[in-house]
């Protein structure tokens, strides 16, 4: 007994001295790590600054008054990256009230005057959400030792969202002009004198609405195989030629189809994905389908500062496809009103009204419309588009006495019912569901109220899916299960009932 | 370009609106705009009055050139007023307001100009210096400020002063784009320019550029030597004239001067030496055999010398070899130099070792005390007849049928 004791004893003993071992060496080395960390020879040149894209409003250089040393790329560059920073660290220390970055795309004397203002919005709990949308320097002086330049920045775009107390105050969207002086320090572009030249309200209507045609006989789009990533590694474009040769036989003559936003690579499109959705355009036009392209899909910041990034994304993509025939309009977003809640009904509809504007100024060709998801939201933002285009997925039988409603609020633009359909899903998680016969007689009935009241619609969707992302319906089973079924053509390729009515003449 | 032309559209839009100063519609409304003006200057006490409905709680959204804040009204039976804080009206520029609150909208702006009088000359001279000649210069930046820190008034008179050598000059440039600026050409002589600003009676320090020599030019070089004789031992040195640039300006120090020396059977050798008060020097060694060597001088890029000739006199014209000890000892010398003395050391003497007309093996030896041995050692050479090929300074002899033994 003493022996086993004696045991037990050592070896808890030796146990703990281990422990403390342990735990001694793992000071030590944590301390040791900690003073290996810290300045890195290559951080004085600033060469190992890793750039993430945080911030890129539209710069157009113009460089023909610049009566100093010849402008150098290289150097025009790092000046706009600096100069974009400051711009971008005021934003951020406006938004905050904090200090943090001015100090490294300030001078000393600069810096003061933010600092002044931000200390007195901190003491009256004033916050600015602000970003700049677009930028226009003229370098008007380069000086000899290019450590100076003095440009006036024209056209600047800036929008402002102002709270007081965390209580919403204002937003205004200003145009101004600058003049900047910037000199080198320390290696970096610094702001010395900003003052501004003059400043007008940013004129936000946009032009005069585009018609569009009311013959808008369409379906939602998405490959069997890939809903929801119709761009991703399993992009087939054959697989879409059938599917387009399929839909122009049932003479349907629009898709509707999505852009998502990460997948496409935010702010920098890359140029596969590009080419990926030039291929399914220009199938589409080769079945003679118009196409309305959904953009942001999976996209749901809305922040202010998030904005120039967006803003990227979208002019590249509508600058590419601008004059494609298959075109028939940009659907800004998918349902943005059910992001209301989370990202705040302001935030979301500013969000959409600067990017209506965006894609107006660049394709003034093409209509531009929201699928709202239901019938009270259609009517947000009616003036700024061309045509309102919603979603109904409610009741079928008041579908027709809602439209009328709405089309009075609406007035002189044109409704799109850009979503509608129903699922035939009846199973184990809802065995009282709908059905095939179910399905048929909703389309059946839903294609007399479009064909009586002319209505342009697109259905949803043409086939029933195997997965379906849990971004789209999340993890429940019974909305997933249901999701899968609402399409005119099921897993197995074969045509559901409710074909026949895919269109009704 | 449609979108620049809206761009533009809107550009001459807040042109014309900026012109008029102050936005007022003239429809009825809840405030009315009563203080007048639309330039103040900075630091001044700026405070908009309104007369109208006191009781609508409203704010004042302001905007300058740096940010942008809220200003509450205070109120004094129907007068509204709103005093645009200091933090604010101390910077210029377009300081645009907004009332929040009211039901149609009330805007303006309006300008806050800089003081008159500047407080300090911010003065940016650069680069540090230039070429003399009248084609490089330098710029001078001036950024006359207010005490507020801000940039003085367009065309606000910047007078340049500016001397060197015997000359001074004086120039009035006037701002424009919050900055005055010269271009300063380099004058035809090297030398210190010394710069300074004035503004309205407000001078600044003392700024200098280093007027510095232009590239040099082609020269001419020289050669210097204790004797004519190829000795391989004493030294000639090359120097050039004084470089000047094409202003007769003395080039600056350090500039690098090869000099190339083409000998008799077109080999090259060089030499180089760096300028020191326009003047390079370069030295080599003398051949130790005859020589006629070409030489020319050449700053890379920029500037050549004439072409310079020199010969080398023979001094080794014959020596004496020796075989001994079984002919396995093969001793050369004595090497005389051109009065007869012994050669001075480290001559090379060359032994060339054939068999049958082949050539088994060369060995180089340096003189000492004008004498130079070369041992044939058995196990290497075995007994038998050899041909010997001995050469210095290009004096060659040959010894055939050496039996080694």
């Amino acid at each position: 007994m003493v022996t086993l004791n004696k045991i037990i004893f050592k070896s808890i003993l030796l146990l703990s001295y281990l422990l403390i071992i342990a735990v001694v060496l793992f000071l030590i080395s944590s301390l040791y790590g900690y003073l290996n960390t810290g300045a890195d020879r290559s951080k004085i040149l600033h060469t190992k600054i890793k750039k993430i894209d945080q911030y890129l409003p539209k710069v157009t250089w113009l460089e023909d008054g610049n009566l100093g040393r010849k402008m150098n790329a290289q150097t025009l560059s790092e000046i706009e990256s600096n100069y974009l920073d400051a711009w971008f660290v005021k934003n951020s220390a406006f938004q905050t009230n904090s200090k943090i970055g001015i100090d490294a795309y300030y001078t000393e004397s600069a810096r003061k005057n933010i600092f002044n203002i931000i200390g007195a919005n901190k003491k009256l709990k004033i916050t600015i959400e602000r970003t700049t949308l677009s930028h226009n320097p003229d370098i008007f002086l380069f000086s000899e030792d290019g450590q100076l330049v003095v440009l006036e920045d024209k056209n600047v775009v800036e929008y402002k969202r102002v709270f007081k107390d965390n209580k919403f105050i204002l937003e205004i969207t200003e145009i101004a002009n600058y003049k900047v002086i910037l000199l080198l320090e320390d290696g970096f572009w610094r702001i010395r004198h900003l003052v501004k030249e003059s400043v007008s309200d940013f004129d936000k209507k946009t032009n005069v609405a585009l018609p569009i045609s009311t013959s808008i006989k369409g379906i939602n789009y998405y490959p069997q195989a890939t809903p929801w990533n119709m761009f991703g590694s399993e992009f087939d474009i054959n697989i879409i030629r059938e599917d387009f040769n399929l839909i122009k036989n049932t003479n349907l003559n629009t898709i509707r189809i999505f852009i998502p936003y990460q997948d496409f690579g935010r702010a920098k499109v890359k140029e596969s994905k590009l080419h990926k959705l030039r291929q399914v355009l220009d199938a589409a036009e080769k079945n003679d389908l118009k196409v309305i392209v959904t953009l942001f899909d999976f996209y749901g910041n809305y922040a202010v500062i998030d904005w120039t990034l967006n803003r990227r994304h979208a002019e590249t993509i509508v600058s590419a496809f601008k004059n494609h025939n298959a075109l028939l309009a940009w659907d800004v977003k998918n349902e943005p009103n059910l992001d209301f809640d989370s990202r705040g009904k302001m935030d979301v509809i500013s969000w959409l009204e600067q990017i209506i504007v965006l894609i107006k100024s660049i394709d003034k060709n093409h209509a531009v419309t929201i699928g709202w998801s239901n019938i009270s939201s259609a009517s947000i933002l009616k003036d700024q588009l061309d045509f309102v285009s919603f979603h109904y997925y409610e009741d079928k039988d008041i579908f027709e006495e809602r439209y009328i409603a709405l089309k009075k609020i609406v007035k002189d633009k044109p409704l799109v019912l850009g979503e509608f359909g129903v699922t035939s899903y009846r199973g184990f998680w809802k065995p009282f569901g709908s059905s095939e016969e179910k399905q048929a007689m909703y389309y059946k009935e839903m294609q007399a109220v479009f064909a009586k009241n002319k209505i342009p619609f697109l259905s949803w969707t043409l086939y029933d899916f195997d997965k379906i992302p849990k971004e789209v319906v999340g993890e429940l089973p019974w909305r997933r299960n249901a999701q899968e079924h609402y399409g005119f053509i099921n897993k197995n390729g074969e045509k559901k009932k409710s074909f026949e009515y895919i269109f009704k003449n | 370009m449609n979108f620049r032309n809206q761009l533009f559209f809107l550009f001459s839009l807040f042109v014309t609106c900026s012109v008029t100063g102050q936005e007022i519609m003239k429809k009825k409304r809840d405030f009315v705009l009563i203080s007048k003006g639309t330039h103040f200057v900075a630091g001044s006490t700026i405070t908009l009055e309104f007369k109208g409905n006191s009781a609508i709680s409203c704010e004042m959204y302001c905007a300058n050139s740096y940010g942008s804040t809220l200003v509450k009204p205070q109120l004094q039976g129907a007068r509204i007023f709103f005093k645009i804080p200091a933090y604010l009206s101390t910077k210029t520029g377009v300081l645009n307001w907004r009332i929040v609150g009211l039901k149609q909208p009330l805007f303006g702006s309006f300008k806050i100009v800089p003081k008159e009088s500047p407080s300090a000359l911010e003065t940016y001279v650069g680069p540090p210096s230039i070429e003399a000649g009248g084609s490089d210069y330098s710029m001078l930046v001036v950024i006359p400020t207010d005490n507020l820190d801000n940039p003085l008034r367009q065309d606000t008179p910047v007078s340049i002063q500016q001397q060197f050598l015997a000359s001074e000059k004086n120039k009035l440039i006037f701002t424009k784009n919050l900055i005055a600026f010269k271009h300063i050409f380099s004058p035809l002589k090297t030398g210190r320019m010394l710069l300074s600003s004035e503004v309205l009676g407000l001078n600044s320090k003392e700024y200098d550029i280093n007027v510095m020599p232009a590239i040099a030019t082609n020269f001419n070089i020289y050669s210097n030597r204790n004797h004519t004789y190829a000795d391989g031992n004493q030294i000639t040195t090359f120097t050039t004239s004084i470089i000047k640039d094409k202003n007769n300006n003395t080039i600056s120090d350090g500039n690098f001067v090869y000099f190339f020396i083409t000998n008799k059977i077109g080999d090259l050798l060089k030499t180089s030496g760096t300028t020191i008060a326009g003047v390079a020097t370069a030295k080599i060694i003398h051949p130790d055999y005859e020589e006629n060597w070409n030489i020319k001088a050449y700053i890379l890029g920029m500037a050549e010398s004439n072409t310079l000739k020199i010969k080398y006199k023979k001094v080794i014209a014959n020596f004496e070899v020796a075989f001994i000890k079984n002919n396995r000892k093969v001793t050369v010398g004595p090497i005389k130099s051109f009065m007869g003395q012994l050669i001075p050391d480290g001559i090379q003497v060359k032994i060339s070792i054939y068999k049958d007309k082949k050539i088994l093996n060369e060995i180089i030896k340096s003189s000492r005390e004008g004498f130079v041995s070369f041992n044939l050692n058995q196990s290497i050479y075995k007994n038998g007849e050899y041909d010997f090929k001995i050469s210095t300074a290009k004096v060659h002899k040959t010894f055939q049928s050496i039996t080694l033994w």
